[in-house]
């Protein structure tokens, strides 16, 4: 599959901030690739500096086929774009915006026809200062794809939507997978990755620290699942440090947590142990490794700090 | 290009739309325009000499506040980071927001103009060279408000960034203070700021001589413009997080610094500068007759004077504003057409001897509204009052040398010299501050009538009015009027009348016509020795500015004048 954004050792500093210190990656043809990482970890930067807002101080940037540090108006015929936020001037109506745009591009579609896709019909003709955050967010998507674009970037896209609005963005970005668009998605939402990406690349600190699928970098990470119990009848911490493969436990009267490795043999020695003293279980659950576990164990940071 | 055009009709359509823009540059200019006419109306200041200055105004609010405010908040906001994810140039941009911003101006002056005509103003008397002046008095100025754009980081520096530039426009840079009003180093500064080459080229449009006169303000208002423009777009910034003061390129402000500076010396070595002109000079039309050149003499006959008077005028009798208005010529203040040598060199204008064309325009009832047209050729000339001022006027730079005529000695003053070379329309109004004098049936403060009573009383017996020479003597008498008017005291606005009526008591009609237009027209000569005596008389308290207070003798001069020969009609 051809590869439609190439990344090669992209770097950029701000003063003695490095923003991005070599950030390689690719993204394959119809792929909805993720870049996920907190904030100031550099993914703004990276992306800025791929669709042409920012001018890298090294590294090599291919899209589509174009060099992007070369012919970056070449790119931007390609490529559609949604930021954090748009601002546009407040009395320009959505169909006055997406005219405009779409007269800046060799080829664009009708701006009628993406007020209908994107649900902008009602308040087509309304003020930009009249829409809702979430009605601004479709219009800067309806924008993003007024040049019916080959790749579409989408740099935070959610922040800042009320829940509603965020579910009706995450199902746009699933139908543009279905219309078989490829995506860039920065986000430093877990679970928004999750579901939408079908690659992830964790970045920190200005660099890319892992790249696969979710799973992929779930079943590679050494994470271990956590149990956390609790009983009617006391327990004895001695009983539980004794199982095989656990670590980190933390037991209080009738309450116990811990983390293993090898889940299936621990919880089977435990419930024999439990039965053996005659002890009642009243909550047993087992957690298996998320993103952020993986994110934690590669970078040894929060990813919501 | 389709995207230019977009960008173009967008950036009016928004601006249609925006209240407080509109307000701004439509409202404002045409509240300036009334608020000028109705402040000055009473004293009689035509709208068509200001038009250059009232559109330079107009012009200067759009490009100096209006464009960059815009453009400013536009990028604050982020609009124009999102219009960098598009293939959009600089040129596209920078492009259709000024020829967005000129769309504006030209309608904004357009309402000025109509509301100006609505008010009685006559038409411009070269309406495509004021349209090509115009044109050009944009591209100066939104080439300003592009570099300003680019400097401010906020819309608050803009304001900032603004008022640094706007005000000393107005005040010294020739824009809303006339420029032969400023002292003679504001008139060198003002070279360096485009607004006064926008007012002189305006101003020679609508009652100058058009675009022959005004090219060197055209070619500065282009060099300024040009520079503005491409500073402007090398310093052009997409995102608000790029601050001025640490960017690279910082330098191009510099090319813009440059042109003006460029503009302003080029105007010192053509020595252009200086436009002032005393203001009793700007009612002497002929500087060969100040020359003293022996010519044609013929007395003063007892017949011409009578002819000469024959509108009545008694000279003791109160004064009405002036508005005998001889021929149009050539406007002296405050917007003197553009090519007037430097120098305190009075309107170089003569009348063109023999032009019968010109003297029918001139007599012709052709004005339609109620201002006097002074400046203006012939064809909108207003009808005399006196059928023998019909000299008509022809351009300050282009006329011929004023035939040589001029009188030798006083005594050899003639009528037709009077009416070749003295106009009356351009004195300063009688209610004005410069040489005032109050209607008869206005009483003054029981103070000032005091006063005024003791210098009644004690001018007969007055030292300097005793010399005898009587052009001497009648400077002598002028000094009591003109110095309370240099001082402004309050006794300044009646004491003319009882000058004037010492002045007729004690000199001989015929005599004093004579005297009052040698005085109008040599106001440097003669000894100011009496204005050490007007303590005698409880007037003024030290020596004034000599040359201005021989100024305003010159001027109190002509109003006598005016008075005696019946050019200036009585209440």
């Amino acid at each position: 599959m051809a590869a439609k954004v190439v990344v090669q050792d992209l770097r950029k500093r701000y003063g003695d901030i490095q923003a991005a210190q070599g950030v390689s990656f690719k993204i394959d043809d119809g792929e909805i690739f993720g870049l996920l990482g907190p904030n100031g970890s550099g993914k703004t930067t990276t992306v800025e500096c791929i669709i042409g807002l920012r001018e890298p101080d090294a590294g090599e940037i291919e899209v589509c086929g174009i060099d992007a540090r070369q012919r970056p108006q070449d790119v931007k015929q390609k490529i559609g774009a949604a930021l954090q936020t748009t601002a546009l001037q407040d009395k320009i109506t959505p169909r006055e915006a997406l005219t405009l745009f779409g007269s800046f591009y060799r080829d664009s579609a009708e701006p009628q026809q993406m007020l209908d896709r994107f649900a902008l019909g009602p308040k087509g003709d309304a003020p930009f200062d009249t829409l809702s955050g979430g009605q601004r967010q479709r219009l800067a998507l309806a924008l993003a794809f007024i040049n019916k674009p080959e790749l579409v970037f989408l740099d935070e896209p959610t922040t800042g939507l009320d829940p509603q609005s965020r579910r009706e963005l995450h199902s746009e970005i699933a139908r543009m997978k279905q219309d078989g668009h490829t995506v860039l998605l920065t986000t430093h939402y877990i679970e928004e990755a999750e579901q939408l990406c079908d690659r992830i690349a964790i970045i920190d600190r200005g660099r890319i620290v892992a790249t696969g699928t979710p799973r992929e970098l779930m079943s590679r990470s050494t994470a271990m699942q956590s149990v956390s119990l609790a009983t009617v009848q006391p327990l004895d911490p001695l009983w539980l440090s004794a199982l095989p493969g656990v670590d980190g436990l933390t037991c209080d009267h009738d309450r116990a947590t811990f983390r293993t490795v090898e889940i299936t043999r621990t919880l089977a020695e435990l419930l024999k142990l439990l039965d053996a003293r005659g002890i009642e279980i009243a909550e047993l659950q087992v957690r298996k490794a998320t993103l952020e576990d993986v994110f934690i164990e590669l970078t040894g940071e929060s990813l919501r700090d | 290009m389709n995207g230019m055009l977009q960008q173009f009709r967008l950036s009016l359509r928004l601006h249609y739309r925006n209240k407080m823009a509109l307000l701004y540059s439509y409202l404002f200019p045409l509240i300036f325009l009334i608020a000028f006419w109705v402040l000055y109306r009473h004293e009689n200041v035509p709208l068509v000499r200001h038009m250059g200055e009232l559109f330079t105004v107009g012009v200067l609010g759009g490009a100096c506040f209006g464009l960059p405010t815009t453009m400013v908040s536009e990028r604050e906001r982020g609009v124009w980071r999102r219009y960098r994810l598009a293939p959009v140039s600089t040129a596209t941009l920078v492009v259709s927001t000024i020829v967005a911003r000129y769309c504006i101006l030209v309608t904004s002056a357009l309402l000025q103009l109509a509301l100006a005509l609505a008010l009685g103003m006559p038409m411009p008397a070269h309406p495509l060279d004021l349209a090509v002046a115009f044109t050009f008095v944009s591209f100066g100025f939104v080439g300003l408000g592009l570099v300003m754009a680019m400097m401010a980081d906020n819309v608050p520096a803009v304001q900032a960034l603004g008022q640094c530039i706007f005000l000393p426009m107005l005040i010294i840079g020739g824009v809303a203070v006339p420029l032969n009003s400023l002292p003679i180093w504001a008139q060198h500064v003002s070279a360096f700021f485009p607004g006064r080459y926008a007012v002189e080229a305006l101003q020679s449009c609508v009652n100058g001589n058009g675009l022959s006169t005004a090219r060197f303000d055209l070619l500065a208002l282009l060099m300024i413009g040009a520079a503005g423009c491409l500073a402007g777009s090398k310093l052009f910034r997409w995102d608000a997080q790029q601050r001025f003061s640490t960017r690279s390129g910082k330098a191009w402000v510099t090319v813009a610094i440059a042109a003006w500076a460029g503009v302003g010396l080029l105007a010192e070595s053509r020595g252009r500068i200086v436009t002032r002109v005393p203001e009793s000079q700007a009612v002497v039309r002929s500087p060969a007759a100040r020359s003293a050149v022996p010519g044609i003499t013929p007395k003063l006959s007892a017949a011409e004077i009578a002819a000469g008077n024959a509108a009545g005028a008694k000279a003791a009798a109160p004064p009405a504003p002036a508005t005998a208005v001889s021929t149009p010529a050539p406007t002296a203040a405050p917007s003197r057409p553009p090519g007037t040598p430097s120098g305190a060199a009075p309107t170089p204008v003569a009348p063109a001897t023999g032009n019968s064309a010109g003297r029918d325009k001139a007599t012709a009832p052709t004005a339609k509204g109620p201002e006097p047209v002074p400046a203006l050729p012939p064809t909108a000339g207003r009808t005399p009052d006196v059928p023998a001022t019909t000299a008509p006027a022809p351009s300050p730079d282009t006329a011929p040398p004023a035939s040589a005529t001029g009188p030798s000695t006083w005594t050899a003053v003639t009528l037709e010299q009077l009416e070749r070379d003295l106009v009356f329309d351009r004195l300063p109004p009688d209610s004005g501050i410069v040489t005032p004098i109050a209607p008869a049936d206005e009483e003054p403060d029981p103070e000032v009538a005091t006063d005024l009573e003791f210098v009644r009383e004690n001018l007969p017996k007055w030292q300097p009015g005793k010399v005898a020479d009587p052009v001497q003597r009648a400077r002598n008498y002028l000094y009591v009027a003109a110095v309370p008017d240099v001082f402004q005291l309050p006794i300044e606005r009646y004491i003319a009348s009882v000058v004037y009526d010492r002045m007729q008591e004690d000199i001989p009609k015929d005599q004093l016509i004579q005297v009052l237009y040698w005085i109008a027209l040599h106001p440097a000569e003669g000894d100011e020795s009496a204005v050490d005596q007007l303590w005698a008389l409880h007037v003024g308290n030290g020596r004034p500015d000599m040359g201005e207070a021989r100024d305003r003798v010159a001027l109190y001069a002509v109003k006598l004048l005016g008075r005696l020969t019946g050019h200036i009609k009585m209440q």
